[in-house]
């Protein structure tokens, strides 16, 4: 194998390896909302049932604390913030704030729990 | 004739029991509000949510589900026993109820909301034959943060020649803050009046635990009575 060869096969693995981190940070989009009245886990049960049934939903975070609701949508799909608002509110509580961002809910998750250990 | 008659007056004895109720529901809601305020979970769940809740002790056993069909609309059906203090004389009333969401402020970091009850239908008793038709209009309100819980509730339970009104405050506190997937412990205590059945106000101290799928109180009241209450949200 020459070394003209061995440089093309590497720079195709590379591209590829960049295509697919590329890919995936595109996929993961999430809808993350700030939330008012989240004062009882039993309570703002209802939030994550309620998006939890969407069906481009792929997964659901809840913090009181923080009073954030992110939802992170499925590969290929999109999550509509205004049907997200509307999910909230007939939960029975209040959307303050809402923004679509190219997070995964477990990368809000990570972050959210760092904001409120920073607050401390 | 006297069939008639008799309809005409159970007719006119129910539009009376009516009139008065309403004449009464002014002095329920000054009575609920003067009390405090109830519930760290309202007497309804979420927009198409079912939910069911149960409230037992050995005077006062309650167990109710409804179905919200809009975020502040709620239809259902309860069973409810009393019993006096003596044990001599019992209730049962089973009732059809209508729960509203009348008023919410959701807070940054807080919630109050005020909820009205309604309920009608037979209740029996071991002092008179027959069924009586019982009408038990109420009104509820709760302020809560994830530290502190109030909570009032009056509501009359009125048929002909049987009065039952209730009214009860709550108030209590988390022992800490917890996730949303952890279970908090609280401590809260009740005190409740029950018209013609107990001459003094019920007091239960009870711990709380709240997880996203279940919600129970359980205590033991001035007269070493066991309590348990209940909600879950299918």
């Amino acid at each position: 194998m020459n070394a003209k060869t061995v440089h093309f096969a590497a720079a195709c693995a590379l591209l590829t390896a960049a295509t697919a981190i590329f890919s995936s940070a595109q996929a993961e989009t999430s809808v993350k909302a700030r939330v008012n009245g989240m004062v009882c886990a039993f309570c703002a049960q209802g939030i994550e049932k309620r998006l939890s049934k969407l069906p481009a939903t792929q997964s659901v975070f809840v913090d009181l604390k923080q009073r954030v609701v992110a939802v992170e949508a499925k590969e290929g799909q999109t999550l509509d913030e205004k049907t997200i608002t509307a999910e909230i509110v007939d939960a029975g509580y209040d959307v303050v704030k809402i923004e679509t961002v190219a997070q995964s809910v477990a990368d809000i998750r990570a972050q959210t729990k760092a904001d409120a250990k920073a607050k401390k | 004739m006297t069939g008639f008659i008799n309809a005409r007056a159970r007719r006119t004895g129910l539009l009376a029991q009516l009139a008065t109720l309403l004449a009464t529901l002014p002095a329920a809601f000054l009575a609920a509000f003067l009390a405090a305020t109830p519930s760290h979970a309202g007497p309804m769940g979420f927009k198409d949510s079912s939910m069911a809740m149960g409230d037992f002790s050995p005077n006062w056993q309650e167990a109710w589900v409804n179905h919200a069909i809009t975020p502040r609309d709620a239809f259902g059906a309860g069973v409810l026993g009393m019993r006096s203090d003596n044990g001599l004389l019992r209730r049962t009333f089973v009732e059809a109820t209508y729960t509203r969401l009348a008023k919410r402020w959701n807070g940054e970091h807080s919630q109050a909301n005020i909820w009205l009850l309604a309920g009608a239908g037979p209740v029996q008793g071991n002092d008179f034959a027959g069924t009586r038709t019982m009408l038990a209009p109420g009104i509820s309100a709760d302020f809560e943060t994830t530290r502190v819980y109030l909570s009032a509730t009056a509501r009359l339970y009125r048929a002909p020649g049987i009065n039952h009104d209730f009214a009860s405050a709550r108030a209590g506190f988390s022992f800490y803050e917890t996730d949303y997937d952890e279970t908090q412990p609280w401590f809260i205590v009740e005190a409740r009046r029950m018209r013609g059945l107990s001459d003094k106000v019920e007091i239960t101290p009870m711990l709380r635990l709240i997880n996203k799928r279940y919600f129970i109180d359980a205590g033991l009241n001035n007269s070493n009575q066991a309590r348990f209450n209940f909600m879950y949200i299918f």
